[in-house]
């Protein structure tokens, strides 16, 4: 469903993809893995289409339709869903009304009616429940004051509200406990099905026991330079990313 | 006086003395025109050269040969409407319309009505307090408007009414190089509480300069709403007086979208112990657009207290001033006074300024302000766009997020609603319903 072919990215006039190839079907989780500076949250954000991200070779296809030129949010629309790293503060704009903003965005592009009000509040409180999220989190600002497990509990609340056909999370585990990595885990299993497609961003393997991917690629410099089964997560952990010049995961495990 | 300064009242001074002539009202009436005319005389019009005036352009003003009004009729569609029972009363061109005006039963001995009916009937209630509140002084366009005034308003409320029908005020204004002079005069005594909505539209190109000078006896309430959409051509300089007796409170919200060059200048003297003044700005300026809000609220008494809190959005080419004074009275101890002016710039082009000052002469005080101008949000923008939400209705959100506190504390819900929309339309954003 998603397809990446020969994707050469710059920011700010840096070459930071240098040449990726990816297909993920339908059904399947992908891991992206690699240090720091490898290039992960560009593909992110190239995905997703964030301005600033300039795609100067390659092309991404989402169905068989040019991704590459669709504003970002017609992006969304198709079915794309971006769990942001660093989700944004948004004072003023109530989660709620962003919500079915959003949602009633999505059915409008579709053709849809704009959603009724008791099937819009029966399903956020089924998907509040996934991610274990107070209902007090509705009537706040978007992110306004959550901590930073909140706010990843809230990009995943978003996504299960969404239900898109297509999830990028770019590093959804960074800074959380175990506790939140679960309710996080769980409720992206939740939303696994045969027609969705997962590409799950982490620096750490820890993760990934909890999301078990299908298939794990290392990004080093831009590029794609190991792809494998999800044991490759675990020697990744083994050895860090030491062949990459980076520091192994024993010390990543000691500084977390 | 400059040259600059001296050039315009030769304009007025034929004007003046027919004008004069022609009134059949109470002597002391005249004498307070007559000496406001010498005032305006020795002010003249504004330079950039005063500091006061520095970032205001008159220029467009300047060329202007400024004619007194005509009638015109107007009909009721082009006139806002509450939609809410309300005492109405519209004013076209400066003068009352009593068939756009609608006035209901009144508490006992309260007075809503046209300021120049109530001179003959009630002169009482206008001649001992008109233009009788400090303030605006220095200002030449409140001068103007003492020495010029044909109607406007009066709302005489006696001890212990509380008036709940909002009492709303239209001053609709249609012509070209016309200057129109509104004179409002709002007495609530001990312990009286209103609502008051007054709003300043037109077509064409005109000068429009209101005066309100409001009294707000001890324990009064008083909630104030200025809403000022001219026309596209129009120069707009309002001026509000505010003095207010013990525990009084004054909710003053001025909402300012329309004009090419629209000012107001409000100076609110605290003259109580423990009154309470609460300031809501509103600006929205956009195109060429100059808007502009002096304020100087007086804390005279002490345990007074003042909220003010001032927003503009700007978008094409725009400038808008803020220029806000805390004066804290050496004997107005335990003062509680607080400023806030906060810009959101759309375009690149437009500019805003803020001079927030505070002159602190008692020492046992909370005194503070604070000041604030960016752009959207980029990240914020593409985060809603991420999820599905157009460009232009993120941008509607955020900006909505901005203004949308001003706004909440409109009690008035069709008002509140209708301000939104007038906000949305102003700057072509994409605004969806709220709930």
């Amino acid at each position: 469903m998603l397809e990446i072919r020969n994707l050469h990215a710059t920011v700010e006039g840096r070459e930071i993809l240098n040449g990726i190839d990816l297909i993920v079907r339908p059904g399947e989780v992908h891991a992206i893995m690699g240090p720091n500076g490898s290039g992960k949250s560009t593909l992110a954000n190239v995905i997703a289409g964030r301005e600033g991200y300039i795609v100067t070779e390659g092309e991404i296809t989402f169905d068989g339709k040019n991704l590459l030129e669709m504003a970002p949010e017609t992006r969304a629309c198709e079915g794309l869903f971006l769990a942001f790293q660093y989700p944004v503060e948004i004072p003023g704009v109530a989660n709620l009304y962003f919500l079915k903003a959003a949602v009633n965005a999505v059915r409008k592009y579709r053709g849809e009616p704009s959603v009724d009000a008791m099937d819009f509040w029966e399903l956020i409180h089924q998907r509040m429940d996934l991610v274990k999220m107070d209902e007090s989190m509705l009537k706040r600002s978007v992110n306004e004051g959550f901590s930073g497990g909140e706010k990843k509990r809230n990009e995943v609340f978003q996504m299960a509200v969404l239900q898109p056909r297509f999830a990028v999370m770019d590093e959804t585990d960074s800074g959380l406990d175990i506790d939140a990595l679960k309710v996080v885990a769980d409720g992206v299993n939740a939303l696994r099905s045969p027609e969705r497609g997962f590409l799950v961003i982490t620096h750490y393997q820890r993760l990934l026991d909890y999301i078990v991917p299908d298939q794990v690629h290392v990004l080093f410099n831009g590029r794609i330079v190991r792809s494998g089964g999800k044991e490759l997560a675990l020697e990744l952990e083994e050895q860090g990313y030491a062949l990459y010049n980076e520091e192994p995961g024993r010390a990543r495990r000691a500084a977390a | 006086m400059t040259a600059a300064a001296a050039a315009l009242p030769d304009r007025y001074r034929p004007d003046f003395a027919g004008f004069a002539a022609d009134r059949r009202e109470p002597d002391a009436i005249a004498r307070l025109r007559r000496k406001a005319f010498t005032r305006f005389e020795t002010l003249g019009l504004p330079t950039r050269q005063q500091e006061d005036w520095r970032l205001t352009d008159l220029s467009g003003l300047q060329q202007w040969n400024l004619q007194p009004p005509t009638i015109v009729p107007v009909d009721a569609g082009a006139l806002p409407t509450l939609d809410l029972p309300a005492h109405r009363l519209a004013f076209v061109n400066g003068r009352y319309a009593p068939g756009l005006s609608q006035l209901r039963e009144m508490p006992d001995q309260a007075l809503i009505a046209s300021i120049g009916q109530a001179l003959l009937t009630h002169p009482e209630l206008i001649v001992p307090y008109l233009d009788r509140l400090p303030g605006l002084e220095q200002h030449p366009f409140a001068a103007l408007n003492t020495a010029f005034w044909e109607d406007g308003a009066l709302v005489y409320l006696p001890p212990g009414t509380v008036v709940e029908t909002p009492i709303h005020l239209i001053f609709h204004a249609t012509g070209s190089d016309m200057a129109v002079y509104p004179r409002l005069l709002l007495a609530l005594d001990e312990g009286a509480q209103a609502t008051v909505i007054v709003e300043y539209q037109g077509a064409g190109r005109y000068l429009n300069a209101p005066v309100t000078e409001a009294r707000l006896g001890d324990d009064a309430v008083l909630h104030y709403h200025k809403i000022q959409q001219e026309s596209p051509a129009a120069f707009h300089f309002g001026g509000i007086r505010l003095q207010q007796g013990r525990n009084s409170e004054a909710y003053v919200h001025l909402l300012s979208f329309g004009g090419l060059v629209a000012r107001t200048d409000l100076e609110a003297l605290l003259d109580g112990e423990g009154a309470n003044c609460t300031l809501n700005g509103l600006t929205l300026a956009r195109d060429q657009q100059f808007s502009d809000v002096h304020v100087r609220v007086d804390h005279a008494q002490p345990h007074g207290s003042s909220q003010q809190v001032f927003k503009s959005v700007l978008d094409g080419k725009a400038r808008t001033v803020f220029d806000g004074m805390i004066h804290v009275r050496p004997h107005a101890q335990k003062t509680d006074a607080r400023q806030v002016s906060r810009n959101l710039l759309l375009s690149r082009q437009a500019q805003a300024n803020s001079n927030p000052r505070l002159e602190i002469l008692a020492d046992d005080v909370k005194c503070g302000h604070g000041s604030t101008t960016g752009f959207l949000n980029p990240d914020a923008e593409f985060y809603l766009r991420a999820r599905g939400i157009s460009a232009s209705r993120a941008r509607a959100m955020l900006v909505h997020a901005f203004a949308n506190d001003s706004l909440n504390q409109i009690r008035l819900t069709p008002l509140r609603e209708r301000l939104a929309h007038l906000l949305a339309a102003g700057l072509a954003l994409d605004f969806m319903e709220t709930e």
